[in-house]
């Protein structure tokens, strides 16, 4: 019989735990490859990708949540290997007491449970970077199907091959480890049947004898198994950390991603100009979500500006509540490089910070008391008496410049002090706000070319009835801004999907774990049954054992997890009410599934007969 | 405390089968048996000639596959599971053969828990669980974990556990069985103390000592019960 047929029979002998630490690891492993990629191809600075879709500052939120969540499975993918193998080793202690006792040297010993584990996780990361990669094209056409073109699906191989050779190499380490030490355990001791049942290093000081009996007996059971519960509590925090930043994480970043578009775009917003002025603005907005080569338009052509007498038609119309006229023109912007201070000193040090970079970009001019937008700014917005001052947008500035705020940059061969770095969608970001008045006198050519009306949505008809009679072609921002919002819901609800699945391992590794902790109660619980205590007292033990376990991992797992969500994901996080109760919800019902999906075995002990239990545990 | 003259127990024609790979082993055979209230009765019997069967059907911790069996009154074919585990822990005082100490819990609380079980304080319990291991001598062992106790002292705290609720019928399974001559004594003295306070005590053994406390001795061959 070759060496392989020995582990191999053994784990289709063992399906239940082999099955389960297979489906744990590989759900990690697919979520990594799935992740990782998709942001790839969504345009995440993954692996220093920055071409892509969405802006610079948007790629940055869902890079930072795709890291996260990428390093967690990472960690939920280890410790739901040695915990398994920690659970698998702790009942084959007996098997190791027989071959150690046969003559069976250790090292061979530990070969035979080692290429078990390698087995094991050599399936889970072939079978999780199928899955993955599967998912990944699924998500891919799902959004396709959506009407969001989808057309780079190349796959990262380097990606790939990294994530599957760490999944490879840390769980077969941590593994080992684990199993050289339990191979240690002397035969004599591993063929005693009170190998597990020593309390002498329990009880005393640490758990009180006023507390219960049945809370005594659960947090006894627990201790008894102690580095079993260490790896379960650490393995259930770790992906109840991931479920809660993956549940509330998505939700506040979505919401808050929602919000920066909202803010960017603005709400009830007609853009008036002419028909072309107004198809090229859609475009450019669309940049966003739906990429496209964008023609050669000229944007000076005078055709384009819209009449002294529009303009005042448009401003008397009933049902407008503000006005914002803006003129765009597309030209090349100049990075200038600047000074930061390296050391307050004294004497102060700087240091030179850019280079001579440049970007074709669109500029827009406008008038900085009646802009429409209320961007998240990083630095300030422009106000009356700025003049060679400007916005610039976030991509702009992480391609062209180091420290946007500590430089300048050159427009039309005029120097321009960079005020505030907006997270806008126009242009996909790679946009410049400059006063309307300076624009003017830059391009000279005064009026402008794209008129912004914000309307009371109850007299929208008559508001768009009158933008007609003067001619003038109407963009519904409105439809905009639902389209940037339905592509954004759908990106953080396909990249929140598959981390989720790791709730279902987090269940099975809490019932495998209450499986392991029965079966060595079981006899106890037979006796007290025989006693005369009825099965609720022995379901009631082991829902606190849960409980206990459940605690501790939720209270760490979950505040973990909206802790990093809240401080590290996202800048000014919106977290509305129906927000937080839809994430405490699910939370809540997570927990009881566990729960209840847990005392399973438990229920599957009371229905058994005394004896059974007492005699055949 | 119960006096003689009552009937404890009355097994008539119990039967026990079991199934074991496809063949059927009887493990009791047309058993018939009265304990009156106060007697020692003593079973004994060769190894697998189902003694600890028959006790576990007293004990209502299993069920005849015919036959009829009233213990203290109550028809135990009769009652479903939920009313057995009262009746045990009310009337019934179980000593195992390998002890059955419940693993985590220390002597004083394995005596205390079938008095919890009860409906009794934990305050009470515990008090009552003292008492009974100062009067089994194990005063010095009462916050030791059942892995910290000797074979005999582990017996022994299966006795007071046993005894805990006052029950009106004592089980004990092979209590010498697995001790030696020596410790053996200790248990052989717990039940002549329970001999001289008038419990109804039945009790399966191979040991002479125990044989001779007996008011009445069974004998139990091949499933089949005859009087000595």
């Amino acid at each position: 019989m070759s060496s392989l047929a020995f582990p191999m029979k053994d784990l289709i002998r063992r399906k239940f735990q082999t099955t389960l630490t297979i489906v744990g690891l590989t759900i990690c492993v697919a979520t990594t490859i799935f992740l990782v990629q998709f942001g790839n191809t969504i345009g995440f600075e993954i692996f220093l990708v920055a071409e892509g879709r969405l802006t610079t500052g948007f790629s940055y939120i869902f890079t930072i949540f795709i890291i996260l969540v990428s390093f967690l499975d990472f960690l939920a993918g280890l410790l739901i290997t040695s915990f398994l193998v920690s659970m698998a080793m702790s009942q084959r202690v007996q098997d190791i007491g027989i071959m150690k006792a046969t003559g069976c040297l250790t090292n061979i010993v530990f070969g035979y449970f080692a290429v078990e584990l390698f087995i094991m996780i050599l399936s889970s990361c072939f079978l999780g970077t199928v899955f993955g990669v599967f998912m990944y094209y699924a998500s891919i056409n799902a959004l396709n199907a959506f009407g969001f073109s989808m057309t780079d699906t190349s796959l990262n191989l380097w990606a790939i091959f990294f994530i599957f050779l760490a999944f490879m190499i840390a769980p077969n380490l941590l593994g080992g480890r684990i199993v050289a030490r339990w191979i240690k355990v002397k035969s004599t001791d591993a063929l005693s049947p009170s190998f597990f049942l020593v309390m002498a290093s329990t009880g005393k000081g640490f758990i009180s004898s006023r507390l219960g009996t049945e809370l005594k007996m659960a947090l006894r059971s627990l201790i008894r198994r102690k580095s079993v519960t260490v790896y379960s509590t650490l393995c259930l925090t770790a992906v109840l950390m991931l479920t809660t930043l993956t549940l509330a994480g998505g939700t506040i970043a979505n919401q808050t991603t929602q919000n920066y578009v909202h803010r960017a775009i603005g709400k009830d917003i007609i853009a008036v100009g002419h028909r072309n002025m107004t198809t090229q603005y859609s475009k450019l907005l669309s940049q966003f979500f739906n990429p496209q080569q964008m023609q050669q338009f000229n944007y000076s052509d005078s055709r384009l500006l819209i009449s002294e007498s529009n303009i005042s038609k448009l401003r008397s119309i009933t049902g407008v509540i503000k006005i914002d006229s803006r003129f765009l023109v597309e030209t090349t912007a100049y990075e200038l490089p600047g000074y930061v201070i390296v050391d307050p000193g004294p004497p102060p040090k700087y240091a030179r910070i850019g280079r001579y970079r440049s970007s074709q970009t669109l500029v827009v001019g406008i008038d900085p008391e009646s802009a429409l937008n209320e961007w998240l700014i990083d630095g300030r917005v422009l106000n009356e008496t700025d003049s060679y001052s400007v916005v610039i947008g976030d991509s702009l500035a992480s391609k062209i410049f180091d420290e946007p705020l500590a430089q300048r940059m050159i427009l039309y061969e005029k120097n321009f002090t960079i005020v505030g770095v907006c997270l806008d969608t126009l242009n996909r970001g790679n946009v410049v706000y400059v006063p309307i008045n300076i624009m003017s006198e830059l391009v000279q050519q005064s009026g402008c070319n794209l008129f912004f009306l914000k309307i009371d949505p109850s007299k929208r008809v008559e508001v768009l009835s009158k933008i007609n009679a003067t001619g003038l072609e109407f963009l519904e921002l409105n439809d905009i801004l639902n389209e940037h919002i339905i592509f954004l819901d759908k990106i953080w609800s396909l990249i929140m999907f598959l981390p989720l699945l790791s709730l279902a391992t987090a269940a099975l590794c809490l019932v495998a774990y209450m499986m392991l902790l029965i079966a060595g109660q079981k006899r106890d619980f037979g006796i007290i049954r025989a006693l005369g205590a009825k099965p609720k007292t022995v379901i009631k033990i082991v829902l606190m054992e849960i409980l206990i376990v459940l605690a501790i991992s939720a209270l760490i797992g979950i505040f973990g997890g909206l802790l990093i969500a809240l401080e590290f994901l996202i800048p000014d996080p919106i977290f509305s009410l129906n927000a937080f109760l839809s994430v405490a919800g699910w939370l809540v019902s997570t927990l009881i599934f566990l729960g209840l999906a847990s005392l399973y075995p438990a229920l599957k002990i009371v229905k058994e007969p005394i004896l059974k239990a007492i005699y055949y545990p | 405390m119960v006096t003689k003259g009552k009937i404890a127990v009355v097994a008539s024609s119990l039967c026990k089968e079991y199934q074991v790979g496809g063949h059927t082993v009887t493990a009791l055979k047309d058993v018939n048996l009265e304990v009156a209230e106060g007697e020692f009765v003593c079973i004994y019997g060769p190894s697998g000639a189902g003694k600890t069967t028959l006790l576990n059907i007293f004990g209502g911790l299993d069920k005849p596959t015919s036959g009829k069996i009233v213990v203290l009154g109550h028809d135990l074919m009769s009652y479903d599971e939920e009313f057995l585990a009262t009746f045990r822990s009310s009337y019934i005082g179980f000593v195992f053969q390998s002890y059955n100490l419940i693993s985590t819990l220390t002597a004083i609380e394995n005596v205390a828990f079938p008095a919890e079980i009860a409906g009794i304080s934990g305050r009470e319990a515990r008090q009552k669980a003292e008492k009974l291991l100062k009067r089994v001598g194990l005063s010095h062992r009462i916050n030791h974990f059942p892995s910290q106790l000797s074979g005999g002292e582990q017996q022994r705290v299966a006795f007071a556990r046993a005894l805990v609720n006052n029950p009106l019928l004592v089980l004990v399974d092979e209590p010498t069985g697995n001790l030696d001559l020596e410790t053996g004594l200790e248990v052989v003295k717990v039940l002549e103390k329970l001999k001289s306070k008038k419990y109804t005590v039945i009790v399966s053994t191979h040991d002479d000592r125990i044989v001779q406390l007996a008011d009445r001795t069974m004998r139990l061959q091949n499933g089949s019960m005859r009087s000595k």
